[in-house]
């Protein structure tokens, strides 16, 4: 389809950057002081890209801008995702203490542009559309993660992001680059049809290139070994920065990841039990099944040893990757919707706890587990929430976090004894989770003085918004059959049944 | 509205509108002023309302077939569904006015025996949270849903039997509550899983088609019906689980005359009317045994109690014995309807002695006597003075709960005993079933007038207390005058039917059994004429008994001119036993508690002495060593130069940072490329 | 298969020698005869002073990547005028809409004042700049 054609699919992406562009002008015009009102108009523009895509949903078209770009159900649902979690962050933002003293003209601005680079790594089905993508993501979030210009950890943090995220992104463009010798193609398809047209002779240079590729995504979704970066720049980065970036870079890396592996290297029967047939009995789901295995435990383990609780959700954060990295070498269909059930639970939950870490940390001063000492007294609307939200990360019912994770797991049982073991190793670091994620909520009840005066947060905003995350986190424990379908829905149109 | 269905609109408000009432008061009840109570008052009020123009509809379609199904998907995995749903025909339709109706007057009337308690507005919350799980019983379509709601309910008994948790006697009540109905809730899963692994499905009518189509049957289906009934022998506290519910009256009374004589333990019956089509006859024998025992054995314990309340426990349990009966005999209209006149009466005759109750409590409490018992009839006596209104519609409620014409419990006791005189007829090796159904209707009609007697006529025991005595508050009179007028027959009998010796009316033409769905069953016509031919013979036979019963009665405890004394002597060993409930709780205790008691001593010494010292501990160690020496390769390793250092910059080093953050960096790609490398070779030498 | 790796060597290695060679063939060749003029850094006919290893103020880099941005961007201007002909209205729109994005940008950069050396119009909170701001009303006043 020509560009002309396919701007009228488009309108969403185009809200979203036109919301760029005049956060930036009202910006230049707002006073210092005035500065953050520039957030109104970015939600209000985010509000509306997301009215565009539920008015866009339902079609699917596969070659937008020359084949460059899909629109479907399933980019929908991440979409969707993505805008969400943007607008939550701008929300938890308002009342950060941490931001004040800082331009947030800025901060808004460059948000609303990362959420467009999120829009387009799911939707991109060409290599150079999913490259540039990326990169749009990745230099945002460098701004974002050193925000605090006068904070030498936030500086530090977007420094180590910068260059560990030209180094991967340098790699993964070196994988880009061999799979485009090998095949001579960009489009995720037709690079599909060259590749079942290559001999074996060239598997080495494939491996290659699919690690190498590996090396970006891995990069994205912080799983191991690629993970490095994330716990410093998590604890460097402005708080609300880090919820945004543990859970909106990890959503649009699946969505990419499912789709390029899906399409670029699976078979044509897509997702039936042969599905990786076309790379000749290469072993490549144990692979990342072994990576996943790897990633939750080594998040888990270290996570345990953690002081900080915001250093804790980063390495939280990493397990939790590896248990969403659990539904990726199954590639059923199943899995794939754990998957996005998963991440949308997860969305919620990780929100959640960290906005209640954000706002311990601006009113009692300090991030470790004794700054939660008998907050559950004195505030028993967080103290119950992040009780939930803890409960939820952990995976125990009546949380949603339960249902994501069981959605995952039966995926992986489901798809044979081979996987067994991931299956296994899932539970056991569930388990393991639970020791760091109630040791909040000991903290928060058991320890520190039981105040007999209550309280609620000053702001209404943070009253709500959390009451906005706990409920929906506590409530599609119990009745989410509304999600699956969609998710189910999503995926089948992505599948062509 | 919501759904635009106005059944599924319906049973959505009447579902959720008490659950919202309690989740309010439960936050914030204390805060609201009145602790909330018009919350909860305004919440059934409305699904009263509801429930009343649900009737209203169903009276004026006058159609028996009337179904009406939603269904919504929950869990979805495939072949395994679990969905949730409302079934909405005139069975599910009377329930639910039954239970708003039941559930507003104790509402009504706790405002004022309740008044100034402690946990007052948790205790209007928890009255939400019943009547919120008690209609999640009566709307479910399909096993699932009604297994949880029926968890609810027993939560929520739980809750206000021990809403005086401070009073030893309240707390282990409620327990005791809990645990023995844990114990038929087993059963009750059992059978759902065995239906579930046989058909596929839980909901209602899969499940009918499933056995009508033989997916399971024979001694399994028995077994599964038997497993169901389980679940109601626990509920409706029938022989030998019957031991929870005398106790449960340490709750408030309010509570008793809804949960636990009224709406809750009639769950049980509702249970076994709604599965009646797929019961076979060998489990239907056991459940006529079951409930006839129950009957008639209920009713001798309830000759000698002395505490008012146990007396009308003890024949709750002995009328739920009927219900059960007749369920066994196939002639389960007769059972649902003996739910719905029982509710009334029941309900009144527990007002009624609420009132007694707070009556003495207050003249006791102005005398400063804190010793005598306000609920033992023997310290009663010519009340009927004091409190008129009292009196007269708790008599008026015996008269129904005995058996006299004019009076609803007349109808569907004597629909009962027909059913059962027909099934006697057919099966004349039952013989024993109609001798436990007569039994307890004479026994019956004697120990409710001894109520009656002892405590509203002759001479006052206590003078003193009998001073203070009053009539109770009109909020509290006005639910008694009510229910005592719903006691009559005219309310069942109409608009047809104004002869008060026969039974048939709206309920009679509204609600129609099924046939049963297992083969060899007689089918509900069969049933219903021999019902029919029966009649005139029952209605005799229950005339005499409930008159020798009355007459028996009269003459010992009105006139005195046969001594209770001298005959209690006669029957020394009956009169003991009967006093203490055949020793249930003794063998209980001796049997079952104290060799688990012993055995669960062992299991602590093994878990805590060997398995969690040794096994539980030494996992733990394991795991802390190796996150120990995974924190320390990260941490030591990777991350301690360097949070250390971003610590010391924070004082003023700066220049050590820059060494240390570029140091790191370069180890952090190391990683990345080793790890790559790692993958390579593993990838390459697997394929090679 | 192993050709594979036969031809990754084979690169490496041309690579190297590809490199090296020109490097030892100048050294065997070229004359050797420095003086003080010859070894003198190369900056446009000044004479050096002092070290390059020294810090450059951080403000080079900001105008530097100002420029540099602006530059790259502009790039995009010639293969569109090369084609524009050819493509009529619509590219004309597209790159109107381009350069006004890119306005937006110079409009920002010069709000923000990072075209100023001396930034104005900037609070200097506490810290080395502080004076600055003093500093500067007096350069105005002056």
């Amino acid at each position: 389809m020509s560009n002309l054609e396919s701007l009228k699919f488009f309108w969403p992406e185009l809200i979203l950057s036109a919301t760029a562009l005049i956060a930036i002008l009202s910006d230049l015009i707002y006073e210092r002081k005035d500065s953050h009102k520039v957030s109104f108009w970015a939600i209000g523009g985010l509000l509306l890209t997301f009215i565009t895509i539920r008015l866009f949903g339902g079609s699917s078209i596969n070659g937008l801008f020359m084949g460059t770009m899909a629109l479907d159900p399933f980019s929908e649902f991440f979409k969707i995702l993505i805008v969400l979690s943007t607008i939550i962050v701008m929300l938890m933002s308002f009342n950060s203490s941490e931001l004040d003293g800082y331009r947030k003209g800025e901060y808004y601005t460059i948000m609303s542009i990362m959420a467009f680079g999120l829009v387009m790594m799911t939707s991109a089905i060409d290599v150079l559309m999913f490259y540039v993508a990326i990169e749009i993501v990745s230099i945002m979030s460098f701004f974002l993660a050193g925000y605090l210009k006068r904070n030498p950890n936030s500086n530090e943090a977007s420094l180590k992001y910068v260059i560990y995220g030209a180094f991967s992104s340098g790699v993964m463009l070196y994988g880009l680059s061999i799979l485009f010798g090998l095949t001579g193609e960009t489009n995720f398809f037709a690079i599909k049809n060259a590749i079942s047209q290559l001999g074996p002779d060239s598997n080495l240079a494939l491996i290659l290139s699919i690690v190498f590729i590996l090396v970006g995504l891995g990069y994205k979704i912080s799983a191991v070994p690629f993970h490095f970066w994330t716990p410093d720049v998590y604890e460097g980065s402005p708080t609300s920065i880090t919820a945004y970036l543990s859970v909106a870079p990890k959503a649009a890396g699946f969505a990419l990841i499912i789709r390029f592996f899906n399409i670029a290297f699976g078979s044509n029967s897509a997702m039936g039990s042969d599905e990786w047939s076309s790379l000749n009995s290469l072993p490549w789901p144990f692979l990342i099944a072994l990576l996943s295995a790897a990633t939750m435990t080594i998040g888990n383990l270290v996570a345990i040893q953690q002081q900080s609780v915001k250093r804790m959700l980063a390495y939280s954060s990493i397990a939790h990757a590896g248990y969403m990295m659990m539904a990726i070498p199954v590639m059923s269909q199943s899995g794939i919707y754990g998957l996005m059930i998963y991440l949308f639970m997860y969305m919620l939950m990780n929100l959640g706890a960290f906005f209640v870490v954000m706002y311990v940390q601006d009113k009692f001063d300090g991030e470790n587990f004794d700054a939660f000492n008998g907050l559950g007294w004195k505030m028993p609307l967080l103290g119950i929430s992040m009780t939930l939200f803890m409960v939820a990360l952990t995976g125990l019912p009546p949380t949603s976090g339960f249902v994501g994770k069981f959605y995952i797991f039966a995926a992986v049982i489901e798809a044979g004894n081979q996987y067994y073991w991931l299956a296994f190793v899932g539970v056991i670091n569930s388990v393991v989770s639970l020791y760091y994620y109630i040791k909040v909520v000991r903290h928060m009840y058991f320890e520190g003085e039981r105040s007999d005066i209550v309280s609620l947060p000053e702001s209404k905003l943070t009253t709500s918004l959390v009451l906005v995350l706990a409920l929906p986190t506590f409530f599609l424990g119990w009745y989410f059959s509304p999600l699956v379908e969609w998710a189910n829905n999503s995926l089948n149109f992505f599948l062509g049944i | 509205m919501i759904t635009g269905n106005f059944y599924t609109d319906a049973s959505l408000v009447i579902l959720f509108l008490p659950l919202l009432g309690f989740v309010i008061n439960i936050l914030f009840g204390k805060k609201l002023p009145r602790q909330g109570d018009w919350i909860s008052i305004s919440a059934i009020l409305t699904t009263l309302v509801l429930a009343l123009i649900l009737f209203a509809i169903m009276l004026k379609n006058w159609d028996y077939k009337f179904s009406h199904e939603v269904i919504m998907p929950w869990i979805d995995m495939g072949a395994f569904k679990i969905e949730l749903g409302f079934w909405v025909d005139n069975i599910t339709i009377v329930m639910l006015l039954v239970v708003a109706l039941i559930s507003s007057m104790t509402h009504i009337f706790s405002l004022e025996y309740m008044k100034g308690d402690i946990r007052y507005n948790r205790y209007y919350a928890y009255l939400g949270l019943f009547t919120f799980s008690m209609n999640g019983i009566v709307l479910a379509n399909n096993l699932m849903s009604l297994y949880i709601f029926w968890e609810l309910v027993g939560v929520s008994s739980y809750l206000l039997i021990g809403h005086w948790f401070e009073k030893n006697s309240a707390a282990d009540a409620s327990k005791k509550a809990f645990l023995t109905n844990r114990v038929g809730d087993i059963g009750f899963f059992i059978g759902i899983m065995l239906m579930f692994t046989a058909i596929g499905s839980f909901n209602f009518q899969d499940v009918f088609a499933g056995v009508s189509d033989g997916e399971i049957k024979g001694n399994l289906l028995t077994l599964a019906g038997l497993g169901l009934f389980m679940g109601a022998v626990g509920k409706s506290s029938q022989f030998p689980l019957h031991i929870w519910l005398p106790d449960a009256m340490e709750g408030p009374t309010p509570v008793s005359a809804l949960m636990h004589a009224a709406t809750m333990v009639a769950a049980g019956v509702y249970l076994t009317v709604r599965l009646f089509p797929i019961f076979t006859p060998d489990a239907l024998v056991t459940i006529a045994y079951v409930g006839g025992f129950t009957a008639i054995f209920a009713a001798t314990i309830a000759i000698t109690q002395n505490d008012i309340k146990k007396v009308l426990a003890y024949s709750t349990v002995s009328q739920l014995g009927y219900m059960i009966l007749a369920v066994g005999v196939g002639n389960y209209t007769a059972a649902f309807f003996h739910l719905l006149t029982h509710a009334m009466f029941k309900a009144c005759l527990f007002y009624g002695s609420g009132s007694v109750i707070h009556a003495m409590h207050h003249s006791l409490h102005n005398l400063h006597d804190h010793d005598t018992d306000p609920q033992d009839m023997r310290n009663m006596g010519g009340f009927h003075k004091k409190m008129p209104i009292t009196s007269t519609t708790m008599t008026l409620a015996t008269l129904a709960i005995a058996g006299v014409p004019l009076f609803s419990g007349f109808l569907s006791k004597d629909a009962i005993l027909a059913g059962t005189l027909y099934f006697v007829d057919q099966n004349p090796q039952h013989m024993i079933l109609a001798f436990f159904g007569f039994g307890a209707a004479a026994i019956t009609a004697f120990y409710m007038f001894r109520l009656i007697f002892l405590t509203f006529h002759g001479e006052p025991k206590m003078p003193k207390v009998f001073e203070g005595i009053h009539e109770s508050p009109s909020l509290m009179t006005a639910p008694l005058v009510i229910l005592a007028a719903l006691s009559t027959y005219i309310f069942y009998t109409l608009p047809i039917n104004l002869i008060p010796w026969k039974d048939y009316g709206w309920f009679t033409k509204l609600i129609k059994a099924k046939d049963s769905v297992v083969a060899g069953t007689p089918s509900a016509k069969e049933i219903y004429d021999g019902v029919h031919y029966m009649h005139d013979l029952a209605l005799v036979l229950s005339l005499t008994v409930a008159s020798i019963g009355i007459g028996l009665s009269f003459l010992m405890y009105y006139r005195s001119t046969i001594s209770s004394k001298s005959w209690a002597k006669r029957f020394g060993t009956f009169y003991r036993l009967s006093l203490n409930k055949y020793y249930f709780d003794e063998i209980y205790n001796r049997v079952f508690y104290q060799p688990f008691l012993k055995f669960c001593n062992i299991v602590a010494i093994i878990d805590w002495d060997l398995y969690d010292k040794y096994f539980i501990n030494g996992f733990g160690h394991v795991t802390k060593l190796l996150s120990k020496v995974t924190g320390q390769v990260d941490y030591d390793g990777l991350d301690q130069t360097l949070v250390d250092g971003v610590g010391r910059s924070a004082g003023g080093l700066g220049k050590g940072l820059k060494n240390i953050q570029t140091g790191r960096l370069q180890n952090y790609m190391l990683f990345a490329l080793i790890g790559v490398i790692i993958i390579l070779i593993v990838q390459y030498s697997v394929i090679l | 298969m192993y050709r594979d790796f036969g031809t990754i060597l084979f690169l490496v290695f041309m690579g190297i020698v590809l490199i090296y060679a020109p490097l030892v063939i100048q050294k065997l060749l070229a004359p050797n005869d420095p003086n003080a003029d010859k070894l003198a850094t190369y900056e446009c006919g000044e004479e050096s002073e002092g070290s390059a290893w020294v810090q450059f103020n951080i403000r080079f880099y900001v105008v530097a990547l100002i420029f540099l941005i602006f530059d790259v961007e502009v790039v995009f201007l010639f293969p569109w005028a090369v084609v524009f002909n050819e493509l009529g209205l619509l590219a004309f729109v597209e790159m109107g809409i381009f350069l006004l994005i890119l306005m937006l940008g110079l409009a920002y950069v010069w709000r923000r004042s990072d075209l100023d050396w001396v930034k104005y119009n900037v609070k200097y909170g506490r810290g080395r700049y502080s004076n600055l701001y003093k500093k500067s009303q007096t350069i105005k006043g002056s």
